[in-house]
């Protein structure tokens, strides 16, 4: 652990939070061609890329797409949607619901946070959205299906508190 | 309706979007953990609750609900301290029932 206090890698991994309330803002487009191009590089099982990303920032769609998500707390300026291609994915001859496929939702997901933390952004990702609606709003073609959405945005000074109690 | 003014305080907008949280929520609600469930149905009240928060008047019990309600953490969930949360759950649903009997004229 010596090298713990000289190791950038380390300290973002330790210093990442989730950001819960974002503001207004937006998000400067050259940062989120960093975010993106983050997830490109995250570990990939056989390298198949069967997880395309999609970034949102139109302020209606946004507002819609959180319509739609019940678990997500912010009102971010940008969103990327982590998808899933099951045609593709039946192409290589994995099975519907193959856990490894979510592996790589989630490879994904945590580099996009990380990349997102480096260059000083805050991140949130949410599980909890309809699927079946979020397409929609995402115009996806059949077979590709929302899987996960990261939120993205500058965070505020005051957070909500994390998961605890119902009063603090 | 607000109980003195009669007037609305959804707009169509704004019951759009209780509609499509509480319509995506049952949906959610199938596959998440369990200690979502109060959390989301708290979120819904809340988002009812900041559409209440400016036409409440000068009803101070009503106005003193729909301000907590508005105000409440949309991430607190009741597995971490359970007795907490549900004492003050109980606290709240006896605020609620407090309300409705003002408005219903048996304070």
């Amino acid at each position: 652990m010596s090298q713990v206090g000289a190791n950038p890698v380390y300290d973002a991994i330790r210093s990442r939070r989730v950001t819960r309330r974002m503001s207004s803002e937006p998000v400067d487009p050259e940062l989120l061609d960093l975010v993106l191009e983050a997830a490109r590089w995250a570990p990939n099982a056989g390298n198949r890329r069967l997880q395309p990303v999609r970034l949102v920032t139109d302020p209606d769609t946004l507002r819609v797409l959180k319509a739609v998500s019940p678990g997500m707390v912010p009102s971010p300026p940008a969103v990327i949607a982590i998808c899933l291609d099951t045609r593709r994915a039946e192409e290589f001859g994995f099975q519907p619901g193959h856990r490894g496929l979510y592996v790589d939702i989630g490879t994904t997901a945590a580099t996009l946070l990380l990349a997102a933390h480096s260059v000083g952004l805050g991140a949130c990702p949410v599980t909890s959205f309809s699927r079946a609606a979020a397409a929609r709003v995402l115009g996806l073609p059949d077979g590709t299906s929302p899987e996960l959405l990261v939120c993205l945005g500058h965070p505020t000074d005051v957070q909500p508190a994390t998961f605890s109690a119902l009063t603090s | 309706m607000t109980a003195d003014t009669g007037e609305r305080v959804l707009t169509q907008e704004s019951a759009l979007e209780l509609l499509a949280f509480l319509v995506t929520a049952a949906r959610t609600q199938t596959e998440e953990a369990a200690e979502y469930g109060p959390m989301r149905l708290l979120m819904g009240a809340r988002l009812l609750a900041e559409r209440m928060v400016d036409e409440v008047g000068d009803d101070d019990v009503l106005g003193g609900l729909v301000s907590e309600v508005a105000a409440l953490e949309p991430v607190r969930t009741p597995t971490r301290d359970r007795e907490a949360y549900l004492a003050a759950l109980d606290a709240l649903c006896e605020r609620v029932a407090d309300t409705l009997l003002a408005q219903a004229g048996r304070a």
